[in-house]
């Protein structure tokens, strides 16, 4: 049996070194092509990864993508595709930015309170496409995608002087007002001013949750089941429809806490700036992660360190689109890579189970023990 | 300064992994980088400064290709040397702090931040560089003993845009386009509208946003500014545009020349530009907004030892923000320049004071 | 033509091994064996979707080699697979040109061949008429026109009774019989054995991958040439003793079920639609058309009843509607006592209903997941798999092991994912899950479909235990001797009616099909009730072995 699970972690394994050594080595070629060393770039990012400041940029975003692949690989794990985690976010960021500095409450509860109303928005907003998708059949995939942009809407009128939002004077900014310092979550303080956020501890933690849940709950069991073979468990007793509802619900609300590191920990406010376009990788960090909690992990360090290490490039005299490149090569390269790998994981299988029932290598049945 | 921890690298495992064979190399020459940047910072001979670009970077037509000219005059004229930052899609306040220290880090001086979206960063990366010049563009909300907060009265220039395209006008009714329904935008359009009323109080101003933030195509695809141009000119009977959208504004120009009919162009001089020669003989005029001179003014007064600081205001008085003539055509509208000089005779004298929203 | 020592491996597998057939021309040559036997190999090999590692292929003499479907077509070869492959949206006209467009073009030229080659063959085929609107054996008709269309003097019929009633498979042997004296050569695949004995010329017996003889259908009984085929002496279906009590387990009262009276769940009903239409008048599926009719049945523990019917008669929906998977537009579903006709599926099942689904790779299976949770799969609120909301992985997979056990699914280990078993296998553990949780009653939809013989015997042998323990069940099958063989008691759908009864001990097949295609309705034999089977079956010995 050893043999068995050694392979899959070793096919586990191959699929995304896989993938990564492709867009390695197609990045190179296209910057060899274009005429620009394919080298130096990628010695500069390794380079900038080991200065300190950089580093801490890209554990925080890292846990920011954490949050976000989070939110997306419970969608995948049920098959559902929530590409709207991005509006979820934002909307989440900006509603609980609002409540934040509306309140004034002791620390702990601030923080608590800012967080809840971030998740139940997210809810909110994803919900909005779980019962559009189980009651009436609306593809997840288009109504999410439409919730971004009516979420982009929503909070463009919502951060208006004359609804929610302030003008600072003498900015050309807007923002939703400075939250409280009682709101602020405590940050990992490594001198020299620089400061990994709490919150992506807190993130990290979440995975752990994750994991539980999915794989030693029933309720993570019947929503596997359901992403594995929706027809299968419906059979088996899964209520299809609560089961959409409930895990966009939950996605949605992981996603609302995406937010939550740059608000609670940098920003402290909901402003024109606050950033954008996270949900999109986090469908390219679940993806490469596998929506495993442990491989989400590497696939958002990994996610960070390509952006953060190549925003510099700039001033060595290279384009720091190569890092947009290689975002780019390494979706390509996962989705067809993990084909390829699972389906001759499959094959690999069922030849192997063939070959050892043929050598005699089944378990002792009943049957054979009373011949 | 810079040190590197082991205890991040071992979480970086995984991306090192995938680089194993140029990691290795790496790893020398970054101790090495390491300490000839901060030896640089040191002794550096020759003054540099740096701009540290909006989102757009450079190449987008407009407000950061504006900075870089500014800077490329300083180059030549005051031989210093310029470093550029630009910045990765989507990034955070975090990614602006970390930019414009490495930039004050490294000796530029100034560091300027164009946008005010560097307004958060500025505040708490100037503190911790007293030595060192910071400039930003478009933002008063940030103040410091060595901050220069380089603002132009944008209204203004878009008022005397108003008073031209209403002059111009013959059906009475004007266009204006915003790029991203941003409150700096807004501040041409405030101008635009007033000048257009004052002007002839009877007129009608179409008002369109291309798109609202986050979303900044409106700033970026001229297929948007054309669609709304289009409309604005055929279903709303305008026949004068006034797109302040950058790149996407030339979409707009494209589409009143195809319909015959006038756009003004905004932030530089339009009439003159390359990429616009097809379209030329329709760009009335645009408002400019000198934000090149101001980017130079700014790395001047550093280099003359008599800093900038505190908030430095463009306005129609400094020929900060101004309105062109390069168009023979408009040269040839005697009423239309008298009134627009006269019009800014008034706000140089305060006779007219131009709102900011509307 | 002529096989000579056609061999072929697959990686670790050897599919195929020394095969040697000759094919007289102008007869029809029946091949059989078991599921897995290595039949649809050969078949491929024949038609050119795969080349043999070794040996030769002849036609008339010549030695011919293929590389591609195309090859062999061209070699006067066709195939008729098991699944059609007709666009349902186009006309019989439009199917069969459909990539022959070079042949007689696609207008009146194309027609009028069509045409001929029906009236010659007698297939009674209609040009114009809309594939959707054909039965099935219509549709094997144009599938086998579409064949003739393209020039070919060799047919390969790949089990081409297995979606017919026993009346169309008498029409489709008329249908071969003329095809043969015409002088075309048929090649016929089955594990049907009747039917094989009907019409075949010549028959050849392939089992594990190699002809182990060949048989002269004029001095073979089925039960010889089943006994070549498995190798050892065959099981029978029939049930013994009756164990039938008078204590009513499941009630069924008024059932009924209408089309569009509920919300389409998912892809579920969409998905089955296209099959659900009636076999041989077809109604344009209108909304509220009754899929369940007023159906009243019950069944007591230790009694099997069997429902026969062509599939797509309401079956689908009766499953459906006693899992709780859709919900009866009207009726009362009552099981030992307490009304479930609201519950929802998993209150059903742990109440203790068994499903062993139709489609098991869509119903019953997670084919990429590990046997072990495979085993949870449907009872994932039960002992032994959970306590209180969280797994446990430890008891479902000690309990899996004892299932493998137990019930004989042959596998390496349980951490194989089901996809790598074979169909009997993952039949066995699907049983073997079902039977885990003491069920009261178990709707068993063709427990022994794309099963092979020995895994059969063993379902079979499940379930009559469990009956004689005071199981409940539900048994809809395809196969009429299945049906015949193990219920107590006897039903025929149709049309989502029960339009005729019947007693297993004396009805035959063909009485059983005439009621399944609507032409018989009522009782179906002059009355001797539960004395079920007794008469039925010769050879018993090792039905009470267990």
């Amino acid at each position: 049996m050893k043999k068995f699970d050694k392979d899959r972690l070793l096919l586990a394994f191959a699929g995304p070194a896989l993938a990564l050594v492709t867009a390695f080595v197609l990045t190179m070629i296209v910057l060899a092509a274009t005429g620009v060393d394919p080298i130096d770039p990628l010695r500069i990012m390794v380079e900038n990864a080991g200065y300190e400041d950089v580093q801490v940029l890209i554990v925080n975003q890292a846990g920011t993508y954490y949050l976000a692949a989070l939110a997306v690989a419970i969608g995948f794990r049920m098959n559902l595709f929530n590409i709207g985690v991005d509006g979820q976010y934002r909307l989440a960021a900006m509603v609980s930015a609002v409540v934040g500095t509306a309140v004034t409450l002791p620390g702990p509860l601030h923080i608590l309170l800012i967080v809840l109303v971030a998740m139940m928005v997210g809810a909110f907003w994803s919900g909005i496409a779980g019962v559009l998708k189980a009651k009436r059949g609306v593809s997840e995939v288009v109504s999410t995608i439409m919730l971004n942009a009516i979420a982009t809407s929503l909070i463009a009128y919502l951060i208006l002087p004359k609804n929610l939002g302030v003008q600072p004077e003498g900015s050309n900014d807007l923002n939703t007002g400075e939250i409280a310092q009682s709101g602020w979550f405590p940050a990992v303080d490594l001198g020299d001013g620089l400061e990994i956020y709490g919150f992506t501890f807190v993130a990290f933690a979440l995975g752990i949750v994750y994991w539980f849940v999915l794989n030693r709950t029933r309720f993570g069991f019947d929503l596997r089941a359901t992403g594995a073979s929706e027809s299968a468990a419906q059979a088996s007793g899964v209520d299809a429809k609560k089961m959409i509802i409930t895990s966009m619900l939950i996605s949605g609300a992981v996603a609302g806490l995406a937010g939550m590191p740059v608000l609670l920990g940098e920003s402290h406010t909901y402003s024109l700036s606050f950033p954008v376009g996270i949900g999109f990788t986090g469908i390219t960090i679940a993806l490469l992660g596998r929506n495993s909690p442990v491989g989400i992990f590497f696939a958002a360090l990994l996610m960070a360190f390509i952006d953060k290490a190549s925003a510099s490039l700039d001033t060595a005299g290279y384009a720091k689109e190569i890092g947009t490149i290689m975002k780019g090569l390494i979706v390509i390269a996962v989705v067809v890579s993990y084909e390829l790998v699972g389906r001759y994981g499959i094959r690999r299988q069922q030849q192997k189970v063939g070959e050892e029932l043929a050598a005699g290598g089944a378990i002792k049945t009943d049957k054979e023990v009373a011949a | 300064m810079r040190r590197i921890t082991r205890i991040a690298t071992v979480g970086l495992a995984s991306a090192a992994l995938a680089l194993s064979a140029t990691a290795c190399g790496g790893k020398n020459s970054s101790d090495a980088s390491s300490s000839s940047s901060s030896s640089a910072s040191g002794d550096a001979k020759a003054a540099t400064a740096a701009i540290a670009y909006d989102i757009g970077g450079r190449g987008d037509q407009s407000f950061n290709d504006a900075a870089y000219a500014g800077l490329q005059k300083a180059e030549t004229d005051l031989k210093i040397k310029g470093a550029e930052a630009e910045p990765t899609d989507g990034e955070g306040e975090a990614d602006k702090v970390q930019r414009l220290t490495e930039l004050a880090r490294k000796g530029n001086n100034p560091v300027i931040g164009v946008g005010f979206a560097y307004a958060p960063a500025i505040k708490k990366v100037a503190p911790k560089f007293p030595e060192t010049t910071f400039g930003i563009i478009d933002d008063t909300s940030v103040t410091g003993p060595n901050i220069a907060n380089l603002v132009f009265n944008e209204e203004q220039g878009s008022y005397l845009a108003g008073v031209a395209a209403a002059k111009v006008s013959k059906t009475g009714t004007v266009g204006f386009i915003g790029g991203v329904e941003v409150p700096l935008i807004k501040k041409f359009e405030a101008g635009f509208t007033q000048g257009v009323k004052d002007t002839n109080p009877n007129a009608k101003v179409l008002s369109a946003y291309l798109t609202q933030p986050p979303n900044f195509d409106g700033f970026a695809k001229p297929d948007l500014g054309k669609a709304a141009a289009q409309g604005q000119l055929s279903a709303g009977g305008a026949d004068v545009v006034y797109a302040a959208a950058g790149l996407a504004g030339s979409g707009a120009i494209e589409a009143a020349h195809a319909a015959g009919k006038w756009a003004i162009g905004v932030d530089s001089d339009q009439y003159n530009q390359a990429g616009l020669s097809k379209y030329k003989d329709k760009i009335l005029t645009s408002v400019t907004k000198d934000v090149s001179d101001s980017v130079y003014n700014l790395i001047k007064s550093v280099k003359d030892g008599k800093p900038e600081n505190g908030e430095i205001r463009y306005g129609l008085d400094k020929d900060g923000v101004g309105l062109s003539d390069s168009n023979p055509e408009y040269k040839k509208m005697a009423d239309v320049i008298a009134a627009v000089e006269k019009a800014k005779a008034d706000i140089i004298s305060k006779k007219i004071t131009v709102k900011t929203a509307p | 033509m002529e096989l000579h020592g056609i061999t072929k491996r697959f990686p670790g597998v050897v599919a195929n091994k020394d095969i040697a057939i000759t094919v007289r021309k102008g007869t029809v040559h029946a091949l059989v064996g078991e599921n897995g036997a290595g039949k649809s190999t050969l078949m491929k090999i024949l038609y050119g979707m795969q080349k043999p590692d070794e040996g030769t292929i002849a036609i008339d003499g010549e030695q011919v080699s293929f590389t591609s479907p195309g090859d062999a077509i061209a070699r006067g070869i066709g195939m008729v697979h098991q699944h059609f492959m007709l666009a349902d949206n186009l006309t019989v006209l439009e199917n069969v040109v459909l990539g022959g467009e070079k042949l007689y073009g696609i207008g009146a030229k194309a027609r009028k061949k069509i045409r001929e080659i029906s009236d010659a063959y007698g297939l009674g085929v209609r040009p114009d008429a809309l594939v959707e609107d054909l039965g099935v054996a219509d549709r094997q008709r144009v599938e086998i026109l579409k064949v003739l269309y393209r020039g070919a003097r060799i047919l390969i019929l790949d089990e081409p009774t297995a979606v017919l009633v026993p009346q169309e498979v008498d029409a489709l042997f008329d249908n071969l019989r003329e095809l043969k004296s015409e002088g075309l050569t048929v090649i016929f695949i089955s594990h049907k054995l009747g039917e094989v004995l009907k019409v075949a010329d010549d028959i050849t017996v392939i089992r594990r991958g190699t002809t182990v003889g060949t048989a002269d259908p004029r001095n073979t009984t089925p039960k010889q040439l089943a006994e070549l085929m498995v190798g050892a002496e065959l099981p029978s279906p029939e049930t013994r003793e009756s164990t039938v009590t008078d204590i009513p387990m499941l009630t069924v009262a008024g059932l009924t079920v209408a089309q569009g009276g509920l919300a389409p769940v998912a892809t579920e009903d969409t998905a089955r639609t296209p099959e659900s239409s009636d076999t041989f008048v077809h109604e344009p599926a209108a909304g509220g058309r009754l899929l369940l009719d007023d159906v009243n049945f019950t069944i007591h523990k230790g009694e099997i009843l069997g429902i026969a019917g062509v599939e797509g008669n309401g079956q689908t929906e009766l499953i459906e509607a006693l899992m709780g998977m859709s919900s009866a537009d009207a009726g009362v579903i009552t099981l030992d006592g307490a009304d479930i006709t609201k519950s929802p599926v998993r209150k059903r099942r742990e109440g203790g209903i068994g499903y062993i689904p139709e489609d098991r790779h869509r119903h019953g299976l997670l084919l990429e997941s590990p046997l072990w949770e495979n085993r949870i799969l449907g009872h994932v609120t039960e002992a032994p798999n959970s306590k209180r909301g969280v797994l446990d992985l430890k008891a479902a997979r000690k309990d899996t092991e004892r299932i493998v056990r137990e019930y004989d699914v042959r596998t390496p280990g349980i951490e194989v994912t089901a996809a790598s078993l074979s169909g009997g296998n993952q039949q066995k553990l699907i049983v073997g899950r079902e039977m885990s949780h003491n069920p009261k009653f178990l709707i068993a939809a063709h427990p022994t479909r794309g099963v092979d013989v020995g895994a059969q015997a063993q379902i079979w042998d499940a379930i009559r235990e469990a009956r004689r323990e005071g199981l409940a069940v539900l048994l809809i099958s395809a196969d009429l001797d299945e049906l015949i063989g193990l219920s107590d008691t006897l039903r025929v759908i149709y049309r989502g009616r029960l339009v005729a009864d019947a007693d297993p001990a004396t009805v035959t097949p063909e009485e059983l099909g005439t009621a399944m295609t609507g032409a018989a309705s009522g009782h179906l034999e002059a009355t001797d009730n539960r004395s079920a089977g007794t008469d039925a079956g010769a050879d018993s010995p090792e039905d009470e072995a267990r």
